[in-house]
């Protein structure tokens, strides 16, 4: 198979723009210069539902000379949108669960958008790192502590192929995040020593099992309720807030003790996973923080994060407060639109972007604020990274026909955490 | 009012002879007897009013009362067995009171000072009576399960003030004498403007009992109380108000906003439940002596200041964690002997003598009714039973809202009336959902 290198495409790509004038160094590049100087990349989607929609159409509207020209689903009727919209031609649709191999092979695609339930992204990306594409990788990106694994394995690859990586955590692409960020960096709040993340939110949608769903069918197409597609929402959709604290402290946190439960979303149409956590991470120097997250119709509402430091208070997202108050007052971007043109713009020889660690690191830290929840034990970040033997990836063969009973509900006392020998964490506090 | 009881509240002239270690006459005769009853003659009970034996030598137990007079009367025999104490009780069969209005009997009884340790949900009502009644009391936490009951207790505590008696209450960490100078130099600003802190309780379980002789349900649950929240308060109110009392005490006052999660994960009864059911002639209906109680809840209590506090608790088979720890500008502190700056380094250690606090909470107790100057903690305390039912409230409706809102404009009021405290069929609710109504 031949590949086309990430490296030599970037190359080829970088020579351009210095041929036109050098605008890869100059910042933010005027957009009339690339237009006019690049030749087109064309994006495939792996994963149309609404995610992988707005994804594409947010990298459509990042940067003139960008095409949707490859898709794969594994519903037909998931495909059908994107394929109308962007004039794919039927060659170029894919659908089915092994879809994603097709469209990788697919030596006229240069970059991908991974917008998949998170269950399959290891996969997805490894192969994608293997064929050479730069990848928008939608949060999180594994859900268990073998994909993390495998994630981070893929993440040094594409590194070392110079691929271009960006990841849906669009607050660090958001500039009132962006500068908020440098600021409490500088030192504007002083030293960190306290924080609080949330996303608690209502209710999502559910489908309803037709009598002709197959067991993987019905679950693919609710994937949020089942741990092995989603990680359970703390991993689908917390992962924004806890990555917001990890990129405040510039570092992970050590430890988590997590309380959960599944109080309001009881019936199985809601799969196996919780309707709410309640964790503390410490990082280092004991620095304790709250993240709560629940899902439940009729509560209050508060998808937010704050920082605490000894000269100050930040919402991390363009205020801060204390010895040296600030407002940010600059543009405000549609951040989902920004992470694709730094993207885009990293790909045509701007800054280099690869956020694959940062965003599997984010996404360890909620599966494992997760286990600690299903097991109540408090847990080393180590012991998770070396010891912890949970693997929910899907086999790569995988058939839609096959039988999949749904694992029962997390019950502390009685869900085995592979790896987990007794209490081996320790504990603090 | 009973003129004993004003005298020593009022005998402010022998403060002197207290402060010189010379017990005053408490009594017109000139003795120095304190006469002590005790509400609710279980586990706690029957510590406390140890403690209070073991705190001062004038301590004389009079009277025992308890919805089940046996327990009472196994409490006075097991005390008069006790040797240290033997000769301090003295209780005739006449001052065993029984029945939903012991309470009622014990307050018009000959006593200086009243010990309650029943559940919890009858104490506003129990309180009331006795500061009536002219009694100093010592009253197991917490105060109330309701925000109904909370106020009931503030206005009794109001009422003991313009009477000049002492209450203090069985959050023993206030009275132990390592946080209590850990406390005055976090008040003095050893650790700057407080902006954080942290304080839990998660544990094993609890006992759950059946129905163990000839009851009806509403005494059933009385005796089973822990698994009810009208009657306990759940395990946030009814444990872990130890340790959000303290979070309490370092911002001198409760928070002023509360987010809570939780939920019942592990709590399972459903065999003893069962026999209790075959008991009552209900197999079929046994679902609800399982208990309504919640086992893990979460919350977020914002202080005036705008500090962000974790509460952590419940039961369950996870991680053992109790304690607290305070996070300011300057410095951290464990709650209970250590001050730290933010690099680890030591500001300042607690060196000086450690007492028991369940016992000391007694010392304190007598020594001021001896002083004349009655200790009266009952506000503070009811703060911080209303602050452990905020986290409640916010977990079981998964909403937010403020201290103001839930001190004045709450309806929650869970208990019924004491003239519905009788032998009959039991209060039961169902297991909030975490999306309960906000009233």
């Amino acid at each position: 198979m031949t590949r086309r290198g990430g490296v030599s495409r970037r190359r080829f790509l970088g020579r351009s723009a210095v041929a036109i004038g050098g605008w890869a160094t100059a910042g933010v590049a005027p957009r009339v210069a690339f237009t006019a100087a690049t030749e087109t990349l064309r994006v495939g989607v792996i994963g149309c539902g609404s995610r992988g929609t707005e994804a594409a159409d947010n990298c459509v509207a990042a940067a003139p000379g960008v095409q949707i020209t490859a898709l794969a689903d594994a519903f037909v009727d998931r495909l059908k949108g994107l394929k109308e919209k962007y004039k794919v031609p039927d060659q170029r649709c894919f659908v089915g669960l092994d879809a994603w191999r097709q469209l990788l092979a697919l030596s006229d695609v240069d970059m991908v958008i991974l917008a998949t339930p998170p269950g399959f992204r290891p996969m997805h990306f490894a192969a994608a790192v293997e064929a050479g594409k730069h990848i928008f990788t939608e949060k999180p990106v594994a859900v268990c502590a073998a994909g993390v694994r495998d994630m981070l394995e893929a993440a040094k690859r594409s590194e070392e192929k110079k691929l271009c990586v960006a990841a849906g955590t669009q607050r660090r692409h958001d500039p009132r995040y962006v500068e908020t960020m440098k600021r409490i960096h500088d030192g504007a709040i002083g030293d960190l020593v306290s924080a609080q993340c949330y996303w608690n939110q209502g209710g999502l949608w559910v489908k309803p099992r037709e009598p002709k769903m197959t067991d993987v069918e019905w679950q693919l197409r609710n994937w949020l309720y089942f741990v092995w597609l989603s990680g359970d929402h703390i991993v689908e959709q917390h992962v924004h807030n806890i990555d917001v604290i990890n990129w405040a402290f510039r570092a992970l946190p050590d430890q988590v003790h997590s309380l959960g439960g599944r109080q309001f979303r009881t019936g199985p149409e809601f799969g196996n996973i919780y309707d709410h956590f309640g964790t503390e991470f410490f990082y280092p120097g004991d620095v304790r923080t709250i993240s709560m997250c629940r899902q439940i119709q009729g509560t209050t509402g508060n998808v937010s994060e704050r920082v605490v430091g000894t000269k100050g208070v930040s919402d991390c997202a363009g205020t801060i407060a204390g010895e040296e108050p600030w407002k940010y007052e600059g543009p405000t971007p549609n951040p989902y639109v920004e992470e694709h043109r730094h993207w885009i713009e990293a790909i045509r020889g701007g800054p280099y972007l690869n956020e694959a660690r940062q965003v599997t690191e984010s996404t360890m830290c909620a599966i494992m604020a997760r286990e600690s929840a299903y097991s109540q034990q408090q847990m080393k970040r180590e012991w998770f990274m070396q010891r912890c033997e949970l693997d929910l990836r899907p086999r790569p063969d995988l058939k839609m026909t096959d039988p999949l009973p749904v694992t029962p509900v997390a019950v502390p006392g009685k869900y085995q955490l592979p790896g987990m020998v007794k209490e081996p964490q320790g504990r603090r506090g | 009012m009973d003129r004993r009881t004003d005298g020593i509240a009022k005998n402010t002239g022998r403060a002197a002879l207290a402060a010189a270690g010379l017990a005053p006459g408490v009594r017109a005769a000139g003795s120095d007897e304190i006469r002590v009853g005790l509400l609710g003659c279980g586990g706690r009970g029957s510590g406390a009013v140890r403690h209070c034996l073991a705190a001062d030598p004038g301590v004389v137990v009079v009277a025992l009362a308890d919805l089940f007079p046996d327990k009472a009367r196994k409490l006075r025999d097991a005390l008069l067995k006790d040797p240290k104490y033997k000769n301090r009780i003295r209780v005739p069969d006449d001052a065993i009171f029984g029945g939903f209005d012991c309470y009622e009997q014990l307050a018009k009884s000959d006593t200086h000072l009243l010990l309650m340790a029943t559940a919890p949900a009858f104490r506003p009502w129990e309180m009331m009576a006795a500061i009536q009644a002219g009694k100093h009391v010592f009253t197991e936490k917490p105060i109330a399960t309701d925000v109904a009951g909370c106020r009931l207790f503030m206005e009794a505590s109001r009422l003991a003030e313009q009477k000049g008696l002492a209450i203090v209450a069985g959050t023993q960490r206030r009275h132990e004498f390592n946080r209590i100078e850990l406390m005055k130099r976090i008040h003095d600003g050893a650790i700057g403007e407080l902006v954080g802190g942290q304080c839990y309780w998660f544990g094993g379980g609890i006992w759950y009992r059946g129905r163990d002789w000839e009851m009806t349900e509403f005494e059933w649950q009385c005796h089973n109380w822990y698994h009810f929240t009208w009657l306990s308060g759940d395990q946030i109110c009814e444990q872990h108000i130890h340790n959000i009392d303290v979070l309490n005490w370092c911002f001198n006052g409760p928070p002023k906003k509360f987010t809570a999660v939780g939920g019942r994960a592990t709590r399972d009864y459903s065999e003893q439940a069962k026999k209790v059911a075959q008991a009552f002639g209900r197999p079929d209906d046994w679902a609800k002596y399982n208990g309504d109680i919640w086992d893990h809840i979460v919350s977020e209590f914002e202080y005036p200041n705008g500090a962000r506090c974790l509460s952590f608790c419940g039961h369950g088979p996870g991680t053992d964690r109790s304690n607290e720890k305070i996070v300011g500008t300057k410095g951290v502190s464990d709650c209970a002997r250590r001050i730290l700056d933010h690099k680890g380094g030591k500001i300042w250690e607690y060196e000086g003598p450690s007492v028991n606090g369940q016992e000391q909470e007694h010392v304190d107790l007598i020594r001021s009714i001896r002083a004349g100057k009655p200790i009266n903690h009952g506000i503070r305390i009811a703060e911080s039973t209303l602050t452990a039912i905020g986290g409640r409230i916010a977990a079981y409706t998964g909403r937010t809202f403020t201290w103001d809102w839930l001190l004045n404009a709450s309806k929650n009021a869970l208990v019924p009336d004491p003239s519905k405290w009788k032998p009959g069929p039991g209060l039961f609710f169902p297991i909030p959902n975490g999306a309960a109504p906000l009233e």
